[in-house]
């Protein structure tokens, strides 16, 4: 028998539980009473001048490498002067003789301790970064003077190669109260310096890496009276880019060389790596690393050329001729044309009362497919996409990334217009009319891109169908070795059976009668498609004669070797008049790919033939008969317009 | 099936001290997690907050059904919670190194909070039946067995802390009933004998570092020490009336790691002073001595036992966190009930007062 001889006796028992609750808790007072009254001053006195403290020892943020390994982005050691509150005896007085010291405003410094004001006292609060070896000298030799100043070293990022690749790059600066605000920076403490654009950014968890801590005891005054060791900071995750240095070194100088602004992508067409990705003018990061000034940042936000924005993947423009592969493949693909249908071209046709005109004042005479995309015929494609309607436009532009966002790894990306009916009718309440679908059918009218979605367009076709997915970052460091990253999700086979034909077409462009000879490379099969922004309506063209400012936006998709391309992507230049003067720009980022590829030293610009459009130049007889394009000036439906 | 009688013998001081525990533990909560660079407390806050919504919708529906039809099913919920811990240990969210949680996507469920009350609703069912008016080697047999298979799954997660607060439940259960004090007294014999064994394989490193620190703080001053000792001076700190809401500076400082969570009692310490802690030590002692009151006018064994079993392990916790929030005891993983951050143990815990107001409420035979 386990129990008790006597009656169970279940109520004494509870009795029992009782008492010794009551009694462990007459202990637990006790021993409360003893700490917090009987000894209270000695622990308050520990609570105060016996405190323990972790002062913050940043960490390194990782180093960003091109796909060849070169080193994109790397840190330095910098020196920033700060200021520990609980040790000044006058903070306002010790900011006014920081400031005298280094010849820093007393309103940066006031304002940036004003701006930690919350942090505990004793953390240092940066009130000067990046300080120069004088500055720290004259702050050195009146150290006595100015208890609680103090200066620290601190990595800061360095950007060798300057403003090459800024915008891909992005750039750091110190965390904002709207950033720390939200959950993802919740680790983040106050101060702490981010990346504040591009790849910096999206990628800051990784690249931040973990602080290190100096745990040290302080007396009542903050000094340090004992170090009880130190936790080494763990530096940020390094990053392998997909970039290409060369290529996105050789887009950036094109540009310059030609002289114009805009921006380029390259892309991988088999897996979607960005090879290069460029916006210009672009801005120096480094400005940036060590806390960039008001003035300067000021002049970065108004500048009207805006260099701090993304035109790769934030400017949306008028796709024009280029907008015709996405039509082709949408009337190969709902199967209303087939490759051999023709169209005949006198120079013009009429849609719904109405005249549209081709470029050709003569016309093309008859064309099929693949004619009609070597020669950008408008009439063979105003007849496509009546054909077609613009739903079915819609579907097949949008699968192949138009009006889409492309899912680049980069933060702040828009997205274009590719309109339907239904868009329509949410955003005016209007019916769409077949008329309008006449425009959009060669890329005029409501339809805007993104070049970054121009590139993904370009990728897909090229590849023969696949959607990919633009992403930027090739492997990760996990401190183990490098681990390549798979592709991101979302690329789809869009199932393209007639894709060759529109390749064909492209290949026609560049190395047939179109418009892109200036991409045309000798033993290799270029393929592409020029086409214009239009910036300006063409009344409005004969005033604005001369006036650069004015002048219609150039085009160039691209993609090599036609067979198996391992390039494709996308020239956007400001004003460059047409695509024709944007095709050298692809042509020379496609060359310097080659040459890398094959161990060939880098290819060098050709000379200039003289200012890129001089006025009174004769143009190529395409160029010029490129410049009548269909007016741009929205349908009217006419009485007893057809409606589909 | 709510009459009117039960409701009017609702223990309505016993379930206000309850909320009251809570309310003090959410004002802690808010000051630990305050973030006064950002200017607004914690994530955690509203967690809780809603965790205590949950909990009591949860005690409200335990009321609603007899316990005794609640430990018909006694052997259902002690299957689905070992169930549940074993699918833990293969699928369970890892942190810091367990595996604890069951991810429901809004928040993580702990199924080890769930095993003390299915622990606690079994063995009452099984001591209380009425054939077992004196036990057999047997019977305990199956009790024992009954405690080891998810003291075992908790303890492989690995939550030694959680396994261990199982250990009560089963003694308060077998002491009501009647066990004899010499057994519980080889129980702890072997257990003695064990601990050496346990000693080299059964703990982790870190584990046994907190038990040498324990014996000696100043051993290691950045570890589990340091701990200790900072949590001495927090509480010492707070004197009689404590330095106020928000003005800690222990905690404020960050100088106990978990003080949302396990040293909670610590910074109410602080911030409250002995004023805080009698108040609470007082309303933490009136649920124990009252929920026993329960016990003894339970219409039945199953209900004395049933609540003997979830007092106990409360008792256990509330008892050993408070000692260890003022350095008397080691620093182990425990939380303090109704108090601390963790929305699992707040759902299970004021899920056991609802078993406990259940076996008042129905303590007239029909």
């Amino acid at each position: 028998m386990l129990v008790n001889e006597e009656r169970l006796n279940l109520p004494l028992r509870l009795r029992v539980l009782q008492w010794s609750f009551a009694v462990a808790f007459l202990v637990l007072a006790t021993a409360f009473w003893y700490f917090q009254i009987a000894r209270h001053q000695q622990f308050l006195e520990m609570a105060e001048n016996n405190h323990q403290r972790a002062l913050p020892l940043a960490a390194p943020r990782g180093v960003l490498f091109d796909r060849g390994g070169t080193v994109l982005v790397e840190n330095r050691f910098a020196f920033n002067i700060s200021i520990v509150r609980e040790q000044t005896n006058d903070l306002e007085r010790t900011a006014h003789a920081v400031a005298q010291l280094t010849g820093a405003s007393v309103e940066a410094i006031l304002e940036a301790l004003d701006r930690n004001k919350r942090l505990p006292a004793y953390r240092p609060i940066v009130v000067l970064r990046d300080a120069t070896e004088a500055q720290i000298a004259s702050v050195a030799a009146h150290r006595l003077e100015l208890p609680g100043v103090i200066v620290e070293k601190v990595p800061t990022r360095r950007y060798p190669t300057n403003s090459m690749a800024a915008h891909l790059i992005g750039y750091v600066g110190e965390v904002t109260d709207a950033q720390l605000a939200r959950p993802e920076y919740k680790d983040v403490q106050g101060g702490a310096i981010v990346g504040q654009a591009g790849v910096e950014q999206t990628y800051n968890p990784l690249l931040m890496g973990a602080d290190g801590a100096r745990h040290v005891i302080v007396n009542s005054r903050g000094r340090e009276i004992d170090v009880l060791g130190e936790e080494d900071p763990i530096e940020g995750r390094r990053l392998q880019l997909t970039i290409d240095g060369d290529v996105q070194r050789a887009a950036e100088e094109a540009f310059r060389h030609y002289g114009f602004r805009g921006a380029a992508i390259a892309l991988a067409p088999s897996s979607g790596e960005v090879l290069a990705l460029s916006s210009l003018p672009a801005y120096d990061p480094n400005a940036f690393a060590a806390g960039i000034g008001r003035e300067e940042w000021n002049g970065l936000l108004t500048d009207p050329l805006r260099p701090l924005n993304n035109r790769a993947i934030q400017g949306r423009y008028s796709p024009g001729s280029t907008f015709k592969i996405a039509v082709a493949v949408a009337g190969l693909e709902e199967g209303v044309v087939t490759p051999e249908t023709r169209v005949f071209c006198s120079g013009g046709a009429t849609f719904y009362g109405r005249y549209f005109k081709c470029h050709k004042a003569g016309g093309h005479g008859s064309v099929a497919m693949r004619e009609a995309l070597e020669k950008s015929c408008n009439v063979y494609f105003y007849t496509l996409g009546n054909m077609l309607g613009v739903d079915r436009i819609h579907k097949w532009a949008t699968a192949l990334g138009l009006g889409e966002m492309s899912g680049v790894d980069l933060p702040h990306e828009t997205r274009g217009i590719m309109p339907s009916t239904a868009w329509k009718k949410q955003r005016t309440g209007e019916k769409w009319y077949a008329g309008e679908t006449i425009s959009v059918s060669i890329g005029q009218g409501q339809v805007s891109v993104t070049p970054i979605s121009l590139a993904v367009m370009m990728a897909s076709v090229a590849n023969g169908g696949t959607r990919i997915v633009p992403h930027m970052v090739r492997a990760i460091d996990n401190g183990k070795g490098w681990e390549q990253l798979p592709p991101p999700e979302g690329q789809k086979d869009l199932g393209l059976s007639h894709v060759d034909v529109v390749r064909e077409g492209l290949w026609m462009v560049v190395n047939g009668a179109g418009t892109g000879g200036r991409g045309r490379i000798v033993g290799y099969d270029v393929g592409g498609k020029t086409g214009t922004a239009q910036v300006i309506s063409n009344q409005g063209k004969a005033r604005a004669r001369g006036d650069r400012d004015l002048r219609d936006h150039g085009w160039f998709v691209f993609f090599a070797p036609a067979k198996n391309p391992t390039i494709a992507g996308v020239v956007f230049a400001e004003h460059a008049e047409h695509g024709y003067f944007a095709a050298p720009i692809a042509k020379y980022m496609m060359e310097t790919w080659f040459a890398k590829q094959e161990g060939r030293p880098l290819p060098t610009l050709p000379p200039l033939p003289g200012t890129p459009v001089p006025p009174g130049v004769p143009l190529p007889a395409e160029v010029v008969a490129a410049q009548h394009r269909a007016p741009s000036t929205p349908v009217t439906p006419t009485p007893g317009g057809v409606e589909p | 099936m709510f009459e009117q009688r039960l409701y009017k013998h609702l223990d309505w001081s016993l379930l206000g001290a309850v909320l009251l525990l809570c309310a003090f533990g959410l004002v802690m909560i808010y000051s630990t997690t305050y973030d006064p660079i950002r200017g607004h407390v914690g994530r955690e806050f509203y967690t809780q907050l809603s965790a205590v919504g949950i909990g009591l919708v949860a005690l409200t529906v335990m009321l609603l059904i007899d316990y005794r039809t609640l430990s018909e099913y006694a052997p259902v919920f002690y299957g689905g919670v070992a169930v549940l811990l074993t699918y833990v240990l293969f699928f369970g969210v890892v942190a810091g190194g367990s595996r604890r949680w069951i991810s429901l996507v809004v928040f993580n469920l702990q199924p080890s909070e769930f095993a003390k009350a299915a622990l606690a609703l079994l063995l009452a069912t099984w001591f209380g039946q009425d054939k077992l008016s004196a036990l057999r080697r047997g019977d305990l047999a199956v009790a024992g067995g009954v405690l080891l298979l998810p003291f075992l799954l908790v303890a492989r997660q690995p939550d030694l802390g959680s396994a261990v607060t199982l250990l009560p439940v089963a003694g308060g259960i077998a002491y009501a009933a009647g066990l004899r004090l010499r057994l519980i007294g080889y129980a702890l014999l072997v257990f003695v004998l064990l601990t050496p064994v346990a000693w080299v394989y059964g703990l982790k490193d870190y584990q046994r570092s907190r038990v040498v620190t324990f014996l000696d703080p100043s051993q290691d001053a950045r570890g589990a020490g340091y701990q200790q000792i900072q949590a001495r001076i927090t509480v010492g700190s707070g004197g009689l009336t404590g330095k106020g809401f928000l003005n800690g500076t222990q905690g404020q400082y960050k100088f106990l790691p978990v003080a949302h969570n396990d040293f909670v009692y610590s910074v109410l310490a602080e911030e409250h002073g002995f004023i805080g802690v009698l108040a609470t030590l007082g309303l933490y002692l009136f649920v124990l001595l009252r929920s026993l009151e329960a016990a003894r006018l339970a219409r039945d064994r199953i209900g004395a036992y049933l609540v003997v079993g979830l007092i106990s392990c409360f008792a256990f916790q509330v008892i050993y966190n408070i000692a260890m929030s003022a350095g008397l005891a080691p620093v182990k993983g425990l939380t303090l009930p109704l108090m601390s951050y963790g929305g699992s143990s707040m759902i299970a815990t004021l899920t056991s007062f609802g078993c406990i107001l259940n076996v008042r409420m129905r303590r007239f035979a029909n």
